[in-house]
């Protein structure tokens, strides 16, 4: 498993360099306006061919190019019940911090565990390699971050029990 | 200029699609190189029918599964000789889309080959062009 993680991550950032090619494009429907056309499709040459990248069938990421934004949409691992509500609680807690988060979606596509939605204004603001790096460490750390809570939320039970065992 | 000539190999090719009894031959011969370029260079990309097209995904995912992980360099640079390499890109992707056991870990091999052999104009080409795989 270990073996397909670095080729996995490698093969999200050269799809993600190459998806990032973004410039502004004002609204062809309303004036003065500047819409992410991936979100609203208004026309369907601006949307170019969304995709995946997965590592297996539960560990995919899902890229949708479009002309003045990119949605980039994770998949995280969920091997039992525990995984999925801590995976479920921590993503939630992030969207609703998503303004902080500057490129967070604040909501995730249908399948997906989380989305970002980097738009053209991001990357004249920002680093195109950084925001690259960004997504790249923030799918490393995810993975870590819940198997480390897993880890936290047994250790806990355990001694919870133990405690409270300790009175019979 | 591969971009020219990935597009014209695109529109002369056929709209039936690979030859599935050449390529099961080709493939029990071992000859998997040439079948990865004979399924490539019948790519139905500018098919409009979808059966068409996931009958010519299936069969190309058989070619590149079925090919060692020390025979991919060798099969990419013959792939680039007949630059074909934007439509192997299109194919690893279209792969991802289906994983199945160990399909992707595979498939991640292939991509990291295809991508330092066509660098980011391929994936680039993958997104952009309208005649999908």
């Amino acid at each position: 498993m270990a073996a397909t993680l670095k080729p996995y991550l490698t093969a999200v950032r050269h799809s993600l360099t190459a998806a990032m090619c973004l410039q502004d494009f004002p609204s062809q429907v309303v004036e003065r306006h500047n819409k992410p056309e991936v979100e609203i499709c208004s026309s369907k040459e601006l949307v170019l061919t969304p995709i995946v990248v997965s590592r297996n069938e539960r560990e995919k990421v899902l890229i949708e190019p479009s002309i003045n934004s990119v949605r980039v949409s994770i998949a995280v691992k969920q091997a039992d019940e525990i995984e999925k509500i801590l995976c479920h609680k921590f993503t939630r807690f992030m969207m609703r911090r998503a303004e902080s988060f500057a490129i967070l979606r604040r909501k995730p596509i249908e399948g997906y565990d989380i989305s970002f939605l980097i738009t053209n204004c991001h990357t004249e603001q920002m680093y195109k390699h950084k925001l690259v790096d960004f997504v790249i460490s923030f799918m490393e750390e995810i993975d870590k971050e819940i198997s480390e809570m897993k880890l936290a939320v047994n250790a806990r039970a355990r001694t919870c029990a133990e405690e409270f065992l300790k009175r019979f | 200029m591969r971009t020219t000539s990935g597009r014209t190999t695109a529109w002369t090719a056929p709209q039936s699609g690979p030859d599935e009894t050449e390529i099961t031959t080709l493939l029990t011969q071992g000859k998997v190189v040439e079948a990865l370029l004979s399924a490539l260079q019948n790519a139905p990309l500018r098919c409009k029918n979808q059966i068409v097209k996931d009958h010519a995904l299936n069969i190309t995912l058989r070619v590149l599964l079925s090919i060692k992980s020390t025979q991919i360099d060798q099969a990419i640079d013959t792939v680039d000789q007949n630059d074909l390499i934007d439509v192997l890109m299109k194919y690893i992707y279209r792969g991802f889309e289906i994983p199945s056991e160990g399909s992707s870990g595979h498939l991640l091999q292939w991509h990291e080959k295809a991508f330092a052999k066509g660098g980011v104009g391929c994936i680039v080409r993958v997104l952009s062009d309208t005649n999908r795989a």
